[in-house]
């Protein structure tokens, strides 16, 4: 039997706030809704406990400055181990797919990682497809996120990766958080198009989505022949979210599911914890389960007017255009810190809306036509005026891009205060501080 | 002097014990007779002799219920629901007929669609016809708000004087699907327990005894005999190895329990003492029910399951045919094994020999092959125990945890020593061990164990505490009680002095005494709307553990 796995950690404990959007009470009717149904009932369905994932995992993929240990993290690694838990089972073969419907949410949470962004400090599925690049020999995963808010911090993980297809579909930057993810942000030098942004307009509902699965989204996932599939389920494009403006049901979001067809789907945003929550993490597990989802239905009726039909497919195509006419244009820097090839420039700032400050990041990305490419990326916090530095070796780096991180690494060791050397393709992690190693192992 | 008394009714025994002040004072063992589970008790008793002494009280432990739900010999129930909308009842196996009505709540039992009177009237046509209708009624939900099953019994009971009706949110945990069957359960199975609850108490009348009978619970737990609701009796054999090793091992220890049964071994985990109570209710034949059960593991497999020989494989299959072959059985069996292998005394050695040596071709009788033989034997029948263990204590480990204190705090690692009773334990100690890497430890009264645990088992009750300060309504899960609540908005130590009161009032009515009442974590979540705190949910509970009354002294 086909076993679908389910992990619930809804940190009973655990809040940005108590009348922050994501506090405690934000699963708890979630919880009400599936034990009362009974789904753990499901012959097929397998419950998990929670895991707590280590440092070691978290850094191979995100660079925390200046140390981990300077942040809380508790619950952000119990959301990323209690993921890692499935993906675990599913590699194991104890089950063919599985909803981690945990808490804290991460998909904002990018490269590098300074504090708590759009409620998240630890992006729990860029952690998890590394792991499983680096433990189980998967090479390809598309990441299609399905959250209202655009998956910056996730694209930013994977910008540079040729063997990660990040898709996002969202409202548009320009009228909601984080202001991100228009098409013309298709992927870096060595990763061009492994990228795909779909900004959608506001009031957008299970037509449109379903639209742009059908024809946008899945052809380009079936084109780049992916081994895993995984879907940042966030729940915010409901008619009753709070934060956003789109239409969805969550019945809609089951047939969303049912056409990802995810391999793990993995709990993001949604705010409207009465509304929707619990009928739509109802309706996309019970998709994953095999079971029809078609009596999930809201106490409530849509109110906002709907973008559909010939509006919404000629929009579409518009976009579609715009995004496959695009060319990139590359800065190339030369400093002499760098290594020989050709550098590409490019610089970003980051906002931290929890905590309200900006990180200012400076990036260099070694072209390479033989693999993913070496990057260094110089950041500074702007409101602590910390720097620190990160050198990424890629999975299947080149002989040269693997010795183009170690010189980099060599250099920053003493140049910056702190540098994360990153060593994807030998699956090593190293942090110094001030010339010393830090072990990752204590807290 | 008083004395207490147990019985454990199993599947092929039926031990009694009479202990005084922590002393074995008289033990027997009878043959259990399937179809007549009161005489069996009854001839238990008159073994012991009860009339002689000043009996404080008596515990049962039966497999009535369970029985009568294995064999299917329940009465009819008609089983009514208010499923709402949802997964489709179909996604789940019900093993009894329903009937869907209309009416939906939601997850905080406000009101999402009214009921269809019209449909009631067309209920009381079809059920009109029979003479004592049982019905169930059971609504999603209903755990949070039971207005619809209130409505719909007393609009039934109006018009169906007769009939006997049972409410799912009287069994109010989370999960419809379980609450459904359970109160199903419960209300099938009442009848026959009433009925043997009156025959019991006359029959102990007329022996001059005028104790209070207690039944034993699947959670380790006793009850009155007039508070127990039957479909909590099921598995307590189980339960009773538990407490039974408890009652004689040390307070603090941790340890695997280990009661080899006739063609069940029966398997159970104390963590520091406490047993460990399982995360999900009990499955009994295809009913998943919310009975509160302690986490055991029944393996088929005995001194007696008959030992075959199939396409020159060796089986234990999960039956018996009668004692074992040394003893006077039929047939081969682990009891046999031991007894060449000399691990055990019991039987004679020479037909222990012949028994194994029938499983052999004529040409591979040597010394050498039946020892072969019955050491492979006593492996599988050790490999399966092995198996049973690993995955209790895998269950322990996989316990769900939903806050982040729970998940860092997960479980200490504790060391455990296996505590073995029943029959030929002894024989399988050092293989145990050796397969569990772990000292066994043998049981001083191994043979009546089960009926030591009834006779020392304290009683048990939970009170679940969620109230919705906001909605003004309260319940206990575990008694079905929903009322209104009248306090803050935002209460903090007023609502645990609430649920103590009120847990300390009805304890007393159970004969349980407040002082061993211990409270649990209250969880409070702040309700906001529109970044405004409007109130709290909060959920806490008061429980009295299964345990011991005592320890027993050699
Ligand atoms: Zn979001
Ligand atoms: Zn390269």
């Amino acid at each position: 039997m086909k076993k679908t796995g389910i992990v619930f950690f809804p940190a009973f404990d655990w809040s940005l706030g108590e009348s922050h959007p994501e506090r405690e009470e934000r699963l708890l009717y979630t919880q009400e809704q599936i034990f009362e149904e009974g789904i753990i009932d499901l012959p097929q369905v397998k419950q998990y406990s929670p895991g707590v994932a280590n440092l070691f995992d978290v850094m191979l993929t995100q660079a925390v400055f200046p140390t981990p240990h300077r942040h809380k993290l508790d619950a952000h690694l119990i959301a990323v181990g209690s993921s890692m838990i499935l993906s675990k089972a599913l590699m194991n073969k104890e089950i063919s797919n599985g909803f981690a419907m945990v808490r804290p949410p991460g998909h904002h949470s990018g490269a590098t990682v300074w504090g708590n962004r759009g409620f998240c400090t630890l992006n729990n599925e860029a952690i998890l497809v590394n792991n499983l690049r680096s433990q189980y020999g998967i090479k390809k995963v598309a990441i299609i996120d399905t959250d209202v808010h655009h998956g910056d911090g996730t694209q930013d993980v994977f910008y540079h990766d040729p063997n990660v297809l990040c898709i996002s579909i969202h409202q548009d930057g320009r009228t909601l958080f984080p202001g991100t993810g228009f098409t013309d942000e298709q992927g870096g030098p060595n990763a061009w198009k492994s990228t795909v942004n779909i900004p959608l307009l506001p009031g957008v509902g299970d037509e449109g989505f379903l639209y742009a699965l059908e024809n946008w989204i899945l052809p380009r996932v079936s084109e780049f022949k992916p081994d895993i599939i995984i879907n940042s389920a966030g729940q915010d494009n409901h008619f009753t979210d709070p934060l956003a403006s789109m239409n969805c049901t969550a019945r809609g979001y089951g047939k969303i599911t049912d056409m990802i067809k995810p391999n793990l789907a993995v709990l993001e945003g949604g705010y409207s914890i009465q509304g929707a929550l619990p009928y739509i993490n109802m309706a996309i597990f019970l998709a994953l389960a095999g079971e029809d989802y078609s009596g999930v239905i809201e106490p409530h009726k849509p109110t906002r007017s709907e973008i559909g039909g010939e509006t919404f497919r000629t929009f579409l195509a518009g976009l579609k255009q715009q995004h496959d006419n695009l060319r990139p244009n590359w800065t190339l820097r030369q400093e002499p810190y760098l290594p020989a090839g050709e550098w590409v420039y490019l610089e970003k700032s980051v906002f931290y809306d929890t905590d309200w400050f900006k990180e200012n990041r400076r990036e260099y990305i070694r072209k390479c036509d033989h693999c993913g490419g070496t990057v260094l990326m110089i950041t500074q916090n702007l409101m602590t005026f910390e720097k620190a530095a990160l050198v990424r070796i890629p999975f299947q780096a080149c002989d040269t891009c693997e010795q183009a991180g170690y010189d980099l690494a060599e250099h920053f060791k003493k140049a910056e205060k702190t540098l994360l050397l990153q060593n994807q393709l030998r699956n090593q992690v190293h942090l110094w501080s001030q010339g010393e190693e830090v072990s990752l192992f204590e807290s | 002097m008083s004395y207490k008394l147990g019985i454990d009714v199993g599947g092929t025994f039926t031990d009694a014990v009479l202990i005084n002040n922590n002393v074995v004072h008289n033990k027997g063992k009878i043959p259990t007779d399937k179809d007549n589970l009161l005489e069996t008790i009854v001839n238990a008793m008159d073994l012991l002799d009860i009339s002689k002494q000043k009996i404080e009280q008596i515990t049962i432990s039966t497999t009535l219920v369970t029985n009568a739900i294995l064999q299917n010999r329940l009465p009819e129930v008609n089983l009514l629901l208010f499923p709402g909308s949802g997964m489709k009842l179909s996604s789940l196996p019900w093993p009894v007929n329903y009937e869907v009505l209309e009416g939906e709540l939601d997850f905080r039992g406000r009101e999402v669609n009214p009921p269809n009177q019209q449909e009631w009237k067309q209920l009381v046509e079809r059920l009109k016809s029979s003479l004592n209708p049982q019905i169930a009624i059971s609504g999603k939900f209903s755990h949070r708000n039971n207005i619809y099953e209130e409505q719909l019994a007393s609009y039934l009971q109006k018009e169906l004087p007769k009939a006997d009706i049972a409410l799912g949110s009287q069994l109010g945990q989370t999960n419809f699907y379980r609450r459904s069957l359970t109160t199903y359960l419960n209300l099938a199975s009442q009848v026959q327990f009433l009925e043997f609850a009156s025959q019991l108490k006359s029959a102990i009348d007329t022996r001059k005894c005028t104790a209070p009978i207690r039944v034993l619970k699947a959670d380790g737990g006793v009850l009155p005999l007039s508070k127990i609701r039957p479909v909590e009796s099921i598995y307590s054999g189980p339960a009773a190895s538990v407490l039974g090793a408890l009652a004689q091992s040390s307070s603090e220890d941790s340890y695997v329990v280990v009661d080899i049964g006739g063609t069940t071994t029966d398997i159970g985990l104390v963590l520091s003492g406490s047993p460990l109570i399982s995360a999900q209710g009990a499955k009994i034949g295809s009913f998943l029910t919310n009975v509160r059960s302690l986490a055991v593991r029944s393996v088929p497999v005995g001194g007696d399951s008959v030992v075959l020989m199939e396409n020159n494989k060796l089986k234990l299959a999960n039956y018996r045919l009668g004692p074992a072959f040394c003893i006077g059985g039929y047939n081969p069996t682990p009891t046999d094994a031991l007894r060449y292998l000399n691990l055990t005394d019991y039987g004679s050695h020479a037909r222990a020999e012949e028994s194994l040596a029938s499983l052999l071709p004529e040409s591979k009788r040597q010394p050498q092959d039946i020892r072969e033989l019955a050491e492979e034997v006593v492996r599988i029948m050790v490999d399966r125990i092995g198996q049973a263990i690993e995955e209790l204590q895998q269950e322990w480990q996989d316990e769900p945890a939903y806050k982040v204190w729970e998940v860092l705090h997960h479980h200490e690692d504790l060391e455990f020593y296996i505590q073995l009773s029943g029959g030929g334990a002894s024989g399988i100690a050092n293989a145990l061990a050796d397969r569990m890497n772990a000292r066994t430890v043998l049981t001083d009264f191994s043979e009546v164990s089960n009926a030591i645990g009834a006779a020392m088992a304290k009683p048990t009750f939970s009170w679940t505490l969620n109230l919705d300060t906001y909605l003004g309504r309260y319940r206990i899960e575990e008694t079905g009680e929903q009322g209104k609540w009248e306090g803050s908005k935002k209460p903090h130590r007023e609502v645990e002095q609430f649920l103590k009161d009120l847990a300390y009032r009805q304890a007393e009515t159970m004969g349980i005494e407040g002082s061993s009442l211990q409270k649990d974590q209250f969880d409070y979540f702040p309700l906001v709307e529109s970044y405004n705190t409007v109130g709290q949910i909060i959920r806490g509970g008061m429980h009295v553990p299964p345990g011991v009354s005592g320890r027993i002294v050699k």
